[in-house]
């Protein structure tokens, strides 16, 4: 049972750090000591088991030269002017109510309100908009968070608890549009840097619609999540 | 990708953490505070019932401003409705108000500050911060300043009113500029400038709630006026709960037309025409009434006894007879004596005109055709008449400012405008490309278009395409249109719904509302007001400004002014929204106040016996009393600022007190002033030099307003532009079947500018000769629901919402093939002077 714990404690720890890490790639234009990190050994040995690129380019080009063109393409896809690829929940879901589908609509009240039931706030610097793909992940990766710390604190019932919770911002929330969101990016990007990470994301999280619902109606393996 | 399963996914995560752990995500966390679910398996819900807030602030759509209700729910705007304890609405708000939720929320709305990383006009773009921008823009402002020429820093607004322009012209002189251009030409700025000339001031109201009989001209009042909701409500309930006769002289079949008891078509350009005739047969018939004689200048002699006045006017107008109006106008001359008859005749009545009758080379006479009208039967200030505009008052604090400089770009080309009292807006640009008064080197613009909303669109995005007459470009707004995206910063501005102001506009109850403005949720994204836009760039500038910030310059005009400082300033007005003095009534026939015996002795006060005016020189650019007499009061620079009184009959009464020019305290309609330019000194028909040379086979082109767009501030609102996105021309049948045309056709219209394509709309009512479009619509950017197209990505909006828009027409915009071209007399626009031919393509 212990084993058990532990294993859970690094498991949600690890899928904290995944959430934080797309998170952080979603929130801002990338930085000189972001890239540098991404374009470690053990990243690039990651990407490449996943059959993943970040460009041919990537590695041989200087971080203040990615950090320029990242940043233009990150404004020309997520900022504007004009339209762009819209970053929000409530634009991304096809709703039978038009006014349900418009920025700041009633589905971002809906994610807004679960956050802060969670006693979570918005950081008063915050500047998008409560339901922005980067609040999602980072509230998921607080969820794992808490989790692997309940999971250390022997605390089952919390850690369970709090893996339901997580299961059901996903159904409710992610898994509604982070598909049709990170189709959009691959499709319309032209850097292979957001390509990718749109990949990754994709398939993180479908990674994890399984994995929870599998730990949650106790059809995984001894862990609770699928191999 | 390959799917990702137990392995790669813990080698992705320590790939991650590693990342997490360098500290290389620099950017701030989207949460604060921490996970608090109660412990033990308790489920939670998020849905925790609506919190639903009701805060007064005030509309912004248009110029009208009216005072508005916002509903807020969790957080989100949901609704606007009319404030209704506002006296100058009574609650009524019209469409583009309920629509100002759109402004917030359109999905294509700029939230961060920009800066062009590509060629200009390349729509290439950077996100930067504030502070970029800011430091950016300083350092270009500082050299400008320190050079000692901060002129060559201009600044121009299309929309900027009350504590908004008050705040924007602060820090522009405490920087040292006064090269700050407007929009008011290509409004109706020619109106101002005449009503300066005989009554003073500028803005008309029209005392509906006691009128008798109502004249229009040239202006849809019930859908578009710029005092909308105010005067259109007052003018249905004169007419449909007093039975008030209404008539409407336009070129089209407006709504209004279409409620009054008729409409009286009109040839394009005759509204004054008109007007005079209807003044002759008022003075030949002896209908008009004396008691304003009094105060009336209509010849040159200010001692004129009142027959002698009479007969000047006789005089005057003897040459306009109905008949030669009905030859120039179509209007019958039996329509022009019986309309003048029963006027001149009423208890009171009001004469309405607008940009119809204004938008003319001399727009500015046949406004003032249209006030002699209402002098000769006693309707100027007086109970059920035409009165002048009565606003708020506001006091406002105000910083230590250096002598401001100015590059003479904005009052047009050199003997170009006689009286460009509300300056040459049309012309700036053609200032700039021709750079023979200097051109600014930095740019700077907000609420404003002016690519897109002065004519020669074309000739407008060249010049500002051309960074070696128009090197460096900022603009603060919350859309990419035509302009902004030439820019070469752009800074997120704040909607009206998102920020503090105090407003003033005119009541149509002649007792001023004070009304104010406050934000209803916290501005979107990095969206900032333009004042507090300014704070940063003054900080960086060392300027010291007389506040803090845009919510303190609020507070303390709330804690200045008298009135609304012992309702309770600035808490009270965050609580109501809405003030006015409850025993104040309307100020009729102030001209006949007489003026005490001290204040014409007080020091500085001194006779001009050519005027009769009484004026205090030192007010005035006079540098000694005896070169103030010498000069004489029409002649002294500013003179006018140290009005005293005018003396009539021996007496000195309060009369139409001057506001930008020289005049005289008389209600001038013989008019030294006009004299002086070579201009007609008394109001007199003048055909319009383009139609008089039009070809059999040409025709005016007009535009117009429709009820749920502001000109170019609104086409992006999802609601507004579903009603109306679409502009065909509309045309008589007489005159499509000239042309072979039929209803939808599509037509080509054009003229030596250009060409425009577009349908033809045969309709009845418009007069034949012309082609009527509107222009709001024709976007080149302004949103996905503006232009129809997603520039400049194209394929990116694909939002399921973008699906519901079920409209493929986005119209097209005239201003392509209307010359930027000024009245000679105020530098208004001459929207309604274009010549066009139009065929079927």
């Amino acid at each position: 049972m212990a084993t058990a714990r532990k294993d859970m404690a690094e498991t949600a720890a690890s899928r904290s750090n995944v959430y934080g890490l797309l998170a952080a790639v979603f929130r801002a234009e990338p930085s000189a000591a972001f890239l540098a990190q991404v374009k470690s050994s053990e990243f690039a040995n990651v990407l490449e088991s996943l059959d993943l690129s970040l460009g041919d380019d990537f590695q041989d080009t200087p971080c203040d030269q990615l950090v320029e063109g990242l940043a233009v393409e990150y404004t020309r896809l997520f900022i504007g002017p004009g339209p762009r690829i819209s970053p929000h929940e409530s634009t991304n879901i096809e709703f039978e109510n038009p006014m349900e589908g418009t920025l700041w609509g009633p589905q971002t009240v809906k994610v807004k309100k679960f956050i802060e039931a969670a006693g979570l706030a918005y950081d008063e610097l915050f500047d998008g908009m409560p339901d922005h793909v980067s609040a999602e992940l980072e509230f998921m990766q607080r969820l794992a968070t808490k989790e692997a710390e309940a999971w250390e604190e022997r605390n089952e019932e919390f850690a369970t608890n709090i893996l339901k919770i997580e299961e059901r911002f996903l159904d409710e929330h992610l898994s509604l549009w982070i598909s049709r969101f990170c189709d959009k990016v691959i499709e319309h990007s032209e850097h292979p840097f957001y390509q990718g990470f749109a990949e990754v994301t994709k398939g993180f999280l479908e990674y994890e619609g399984k994995s929870l619902q599998a730990f949650n109606s106790g059809t995984g393996n001894g862990r609770g999540f699928p191999d | 990708m390959k799917s990702l399963n137990r392995r790669n996914f813990m080698s992705l995560s320590a790939a991650s953490g590693a990342v997490l752990a360098a500290g290389a995500v620099d950017s701030r966390p989207a949460l604060a505070g921490s996970v608090t679910f109660a412990k033990g398996g308790r489920d939670f819900s998020p849905v925790t019932g609506r919190e639903r807030k009701a805060i007064p602030t005030a509309c912004w759509q248009c110029v009208t401003r009216d005072s508005l209700i916002g509903f807020v729910e969790d957080g989100r705007l949901v609704k606007l409705e009319g404030h209704p304890e506002s006296i100058r609405t009574n609650g009524v708000i019209c469409a583009k108000g309920q629509a100002g939720v759109n402004q917030v929320y359109f999905p294509d709305r700029i939230l961060h500050p920009l800066r062009r990383v590509g060629k200009r006009g390349e729509h290439k773009w950077k996100r930067i911060s504030w502070d970029e921008a800011l430091d950016e823009i300083a350092a270009r402002l500082k050299p400008l300043r320190d050079a000692g020429t901060p002129e060559k820093f201009m600044f121009q607004y299309g929309r900027m009113k009350a504590s908004q322009s008050k705040v924007m012209s602060d820090f522009m002189a405490a920087y040292g500029t006064k090269t700050i251009g407007n929009h008011t030409s290509i409004c109706e700025g020619g109106k101002w400038t005449s009503q300066e000339l005989m009554w003073g001031g500028h803005y008309d109201n029209w005392d509906f709630d006691k009128t008798d009989f109502v004249l229009i001209f040239g202006s849809n009042m019930l859908n578009t006026h710029t005092n909308h909701i105010p005067v259109a409500q007052k003018l249905i309930e004169a007419h449909v709960g007093r039975k008030v006769p209404v008539y409407v002289f336009d070129v089209r079949l407006t709504n209004t037309a279409a409620h009054a008891d008729e409409w009286i078509p009109i040839n394009v350009g005759k509204d004054g025409l008109v007007a005079l005739s209807m003044v002759n047969v008022i003075m030949n018939e002896g209908l008009y009434k004396k008691d304003l004689f009094k105060f009336m200048k209509v010849s040159a002699d200010r001692k004129a006894s009142m027959d002698e006045k009479i007969a000047a006017v006789k005089e005057q107008v003897a040459k306009f007879t109905p008949e030669f109006a009905e030859k120039e106008s179509m209007v019958p001359a039996g329509k022009i004596r019986d309309l003048a008859r029963r006027f001149a005749k009423s208890k009171s009545g009001v004469v309405v005109s607008y940009r119809g009758t204004i938008a003319h080379q001399h727009g500015a006479d046949q406004e003032r055709a249209m006030m002699l009208l209402a002098a000769v039967t006693g309707n100027v200030n007086s109970p059920g008449g035409r009165c002048q505009g009565v606003g708020a008052g506001w006091k406002s604090p105000k910083s230590k400012h250096p002598k401001a400089r100015a590059l003479d770009i904005n009052h047009g080309f050199p003997g170009q405008v006689a009286y460009p009292t509300h300056k040459v807006s049309n012309q700036v640009l053609k200032m700039i490309k021709d750079g023979r008064n200097g051109r600014p080197e930095v740019y700077m613009w907000a609420c404003y278009n002016p690519v897109y909303v002065n004519g020669e669109v074309n000739e407008n995005r060249e010049i500002m395409m051309d960074e070696s007459i128009m090197p460096f470009l900022v603009c603060s707004t919350i859309v990419y249109d035509e302009s902004s995206s030439l820019a070469d910063i752009i800074v997120p501005d704040v909607t009206y719904l998102e920020r503090w102001d105090w407003e003033d506009m005119v009541s149509p109850t002649q007792v001023a509302e004070y009304y104010f403005r406050q934000p209803l949720i916290k501005p979107l994204g990095e969206s900032r007001d333009f004042g507090d836009m300014c704070v940063g760039l003054a900080k960086r500038l060392g300027i010291e400004l007389a506040w803090k910030d845009k919510e303190d310059f609020v507070r303390q005009s709330c804690e200045m002014t008298p009135g609304v400082k012992e309702a309770g300033g600035f808490e009270y007005m965050k609580k109501h929204g809405v003030w006015h003095d409850k025993n104040a009534n309307p100020d009729y026939l102030a001209f006949e106040t007489r003026i005490p015996a001290s204040a014409l002795e007080a020091d500085g006060v001194i006779f001009d016996e050519a005027s009769g005016v009484y004026w205090n020189w030192h007010e005035s650019k006079a540098k000694t009393e005896a070169e103030a007499k010498t000069v004489g009061y029409q002649n002294t620079p500013k003179s006018y600022k140290g009005f005293v009184g005018q003396e009539v009959d021996g007496e000195v009464y309060r009369g139409f007190k001057p506001d930008a020019v020289n005049k005289s305290g008389f209600l001038e309609f013989y008019s030294e002033l006009m004299k002086a330019k070579g201009m007609p000194v008394f109001p007199t028909y003048t055909p319009i030099p383009e139609h008089v040379e039009m070809a059999p086979d040409e025709l005016h082109l007009t535009t117009y307003k429709v009820a749920v767009h502001t000109h170019s501030r609104t086409s992006h609102c999802k609601w507004l532009s579903e009603i109306y996105h679409d502009n065909p021309g509309w045309m008589n049948p007489k005159t499509a079947a000239e042309r072979g045309l039929k209803d939808g056709d599509v037509i080509r219209v054009h003229n030596k500018l250009g060409g425009i394509t577009t349908n033809v709309h045969v309709t009845e009512g418009i007069i034949p000769g012309v082609i009527a479009i509107s222009y709001h619509v024709g976007r080149e950017h302004s949103g996905r629901y503006g232009s129809g197209s997603p520039s400049p990505i194209p394929g990116v909006a694909d939002d399921p919402d973008f699906n519901n828009k079920w409209w493929d027409k986005h119209g097209v915009h005239p201003n392509a093939i209307i010359a930027s071209s000024p009245d000679e007399i105020s530098g208004q626009q001459r929207w309604m002077d274009t010549v066009v031919r139009v065929e079927k393509a």
